[in-house]
């Protein structure tokens, strides 16, 4: 018998390579080339456990592309302009790959926004692949050293810029914040062990002590942990009236409440977090525990400047968000908007903006205005890197529609930013 | 009656195979970008699979902890390419020191049985991720980058990261067939049927699994440092994440668990369903759950497993072959 014939020889030979080969065509194919429309690829999580970060994002692209919707017009030419948003589902694998597909897509120019688990994958997969990449909230030295830059030497990235606050700008608000009160300078630090934990201990803690604060450090702990009594009775013991912690939500949840059950909370004045408690939500899944913790807001809704794309301001932005929502406003609509403001902004500079390398180059010399404020790369700490400001910030009991209200405390970082309220102490 | 090892399939085979290597080669000259990248892709499935089922296809040893491997890979990678060695080199040794490191750790975790050796082996790479998350280098679950390989020009860097995933697969391909044909590799394939029977006609059980175990350790490792050359970014949590094996258990199974053919074409299939269908999310995982479940009550042998009872074909001639030929040709 001819085997030619046989099923099994045309399964082998020819079905397997042709799955194999459908498959890379289809997932190479889906969009080509064209020189008159700019392609965006926007990646940020929507979904998975960081989804309050980019709960806004659909309603903020919304508006980004109601304000492109007639494209751009740069140096004469007019062009199309699509953005490619993606969900990285809050898993840093995810972003990568999804970074390569829009790479393979042909994007122009990348943007990625929240968390180091988000944008340092997708800062990768850019800088491998050679596209300009722009990118926001995340301390930028979990961004620049994380990544494995090191301190005095050149730059290793040529594609990946990022701009918002950093460790400096931390000290300086926690240095302000906490002198709006008088405590006994005694700080409990709570880091856990990830990059935004180990970066700012490194970066904080020496300089809390030259500036005359006793630190009380327990040690690194795991994401994750579920029980802090060690860390809550060395609190206790050591009377620290000040606390500062960087956990995931539910670390803190969990740590605020059994601080809560062993009565550490009836001796702290100012209980002040970062990386949770930037959203309603986190503070109030706390109830009665949230009311008066102080955060740090990377954009809040009196920040007095105007998108440079679709021409709103804080109070327009957060008002339409909240009508359209239900929800009340949350400081991630500014965050996504400055970088797209950002993206644009360098688009409109770029010699031609179709090519990579001339995005680029627009990037690195980039001074501009955002609604979240200035993104200068021509000035920053490291090439690669423009810091923003970090408003001292307390959650109060809602006066209006909201159980809580986000109020601003001080404004060293940015001193544009109006301070409308007194940091009440937390356990008064 | 005679006994043979191959037959005009796997004549056919060697020469089909031969001709796609030197098409794949080719190809990194040729093809596209995305081509190149989703075949390297391919490639580190491949050897994952392949790897698996040489250690619970062909050895009995069904570990659920093969990520510690996969992870470990990465890591050293990182480390030894922080040293200052070349990217690619820090692969090959990082993948070699895992698999010495794997002989250590092969002398009390074989010990275990079964059930015991999965759970336990999922126990280590647990033990091993917090491990990795203590080095300062890694920043705890946040993870570091293998920027070494920005060296390269990125056309090149590319390019070479195919090739070297392709020759991977290829050496630990070949390498795990002639393993199979060898005397260790006969003695596995008789503790994997009846340990016992095995140890009664006096098959060291003990040695011969102590080297499938380190070979898939260092197979599954080189596999963790190439995926970190592709993806240049590391988590810990990402690179020791039980999906690794989850996804190894899914290709060996589906493919066919103990045939060589099996492995590869799992892969292929996986590969080609997450191309198609991982864009929807959670119902991708769901579906891929559910063609497991399936193919584990229906096939239980596997897609190539059922193909080979079917119509007795074998294009990888790793076992022996009975035919009747010489009967036939005395009659007249």
């Amino acid at each position: 018998m001819n085997k030619r014939n046989t099923p099994k020889y045309w399964f082998s030979k020819w079905l397997v390579p042709a799955m194999t080969a459908g498959s890379l065509v289809l997932s190479g194919s889906l969009m080509a080339a064209d020189d008159d429309t700019i392609n965006i690829g926007f990646i940020s999580p929507r979904t998975g456990p960081l989804a309050s970060f980019g709960k806004t994002d659909g309603f903020v692209l919304e508006q980004a592309r109601k304000a492109l919707a007639d494209g751009m017009t740069i140096h004469g030419k007019h062009y199309k302009v699509n953005i490619l948003d993606r969900d990285s589902q809050s898993d840093p694998a995810r972003a990568g790959q999804l970074a390569k597909e829009l790479i393979n897509q042909g994007v122009d120019l990348m943007l990625a926004i929240s968390t180091p688990e988000v944008i340092n994958p997708v800062a990768d997969a850019s800088e491998a692949a050679g596209v300009p990449t722009l990118s926001t909230v995340m301390p930028w030295e979990a961004w620049y050293y994380g990544r494995g830059a090191k301190p005095g030497q050149p730059s290793p990235f040529k594609w990946t810029y990022h701009f918002g606050f950093g460790a400096g700008e931390f000290y300086k608000t926690y240095m302000s914040q906490w002198a709006l009160l008088e405590t006994n300078k005694k700080v409990g630090v709570m880091y856990p062990n990830d990059a935004d934990g180990n970066a700012i201990r490194g970066a904080l803690v020496p300089r809390f002590k030259e500036a005359g604060y006793t630190v009380i450090d327990p040690g690194a702990y795991e994401t994750g942990t579920t029980d802090f009594s060690s860390q809550i009775a060395q609190f206790k013991a050591e009377k620290v009236e000040i606390i500062n912690s960087f956990p995931i939500p539910p670390d803190f949840a969990a740590f605020w409440r059994q601080a809560a059950q062993q009565g550490l909370n009836r001796q702290v004045k100012i209980i002040q977090i970062a990386k949770t408690g930037l959203f309603p939500a986190d503070i109030e899944v706390l109830g009665s525990l949230g009311p008066k913790i102080a955060s740090a807001a990377y954009w809040h809704k009196s920040f007095p400047y105007t998108s440079t794309l679709t021409g709103q301001n804080g109070t327009q932005l957060a008002d339409l968000w909240e009508k359209e929502s239900g929800e009340q406003w949350t400081q991630q609509l500014g965050a996504t908007l400055s970088l797209l403001d950002a993206a644009t902004e360098a688009l409109k500079r770029a010699k031609s903006p179709t090519s990579r390398s001339d995005i680029r180059d627009a990037i690195a010399t980039l001074n501009v205005t955002t609604i979240g404020g200035k993104v200068d790369f021509t000035s920053g700490p490291v090439p690669n890197v423009s810091p923003g400001p970090i408003i001292g910030a307390q959650w109060v009991k809602g006066t209006g529609k909201h159980k809580l209200d986000y109020v601003i405390t001080e404004n060293v970082t940015d001193p544009n930013v109006p301070v409308t309220h007194k940091l009440l102490p937390y356990n008064r | 009656m005679k006994i043979k090892r191959s037959n005009a399939y796997s004549m056919a085979t060697v020469i089909g195979a031969s001709l796609l290597f030197v098409a794949l080669v080719s190809a990194a000259f040729v093809a596209s970008d995305n081509v190149l990248e989703r075949l390297t892709v391919l490639f580190v499935y491949v050897i994952l699979a392949a790897m698996w089922n040489t250690l619970a296809g062909f050895g009995g040893l069904v570990s659920i902890g093969q990520q510690l491997f996969f992870g470990l890979g990465a890591y050293a990678t990182i480390r030894l390419a922080d040293f200052g060695i070349p990217p690619f080199v820090a692969v090959l040794m990082a993948a070699l020191l895992v698999g010495l490191l794997s002989w250590p750790i092969s002398k009390f975790m074989l010990h275990l049985k079964a059930a015991e050796f999965g759970i336990g082996m999922w126990v280590l790479a647990s033990v091993g991720h917090l491990l990795v998350n203590l080095d300062p280098l890694i920043q705890g679950e946040t993870g570091t980058s293998l920027i070494s390989l920005n060296v390269y020009q990125i056309e090149t860097r590319r390019v070479l990261i195919y090739l070297a995933a392709l020759i991977s697969m290829v050496g630990l391909l070949i390498g795990l067939f002639y393993l199979l044909r060898s005397k260790a590799g006969i003695a596995m394939q008789a503790i994997r049927d009846n340990e016992e029977a095995a140890d009664s006609i006096g098959v060291d059980a003990q040695t011969v699994k102590k080297w499938f175990f380190i070979f898939a350790a260092f197979g599954t490792a080189l596999a963790g440092a190439l995926w970190l050359a592709q993806a240049s970014s590391f988590q810990p949590k990402t690179y020791f994440s039980v999906q690794w094996t989850a996804y190894m258990i899914f290709m060996v199974l589906v493919g066919g668990i103990g045939r060589f053919e099996g492995a590869i074409l799992g892969a292929l299939l996986f590969f080609a369903v997450e191309t198609w269908f991982a864009a929807t999310g959670v119902w991708y995982l769901v579906g891929l759950g559910a063609v497991a479940v399936l193919c584990s009550l229906f096939l239980p042998k596997g897609l190539w497993g059922a193909i080979e009872s079917r119509l007795g074909l074998r294009l990888i001639p790793v076992g022996y072959q009975v035919t009747d030929e010489t009967l036939k040709s005395h009659k007249p």
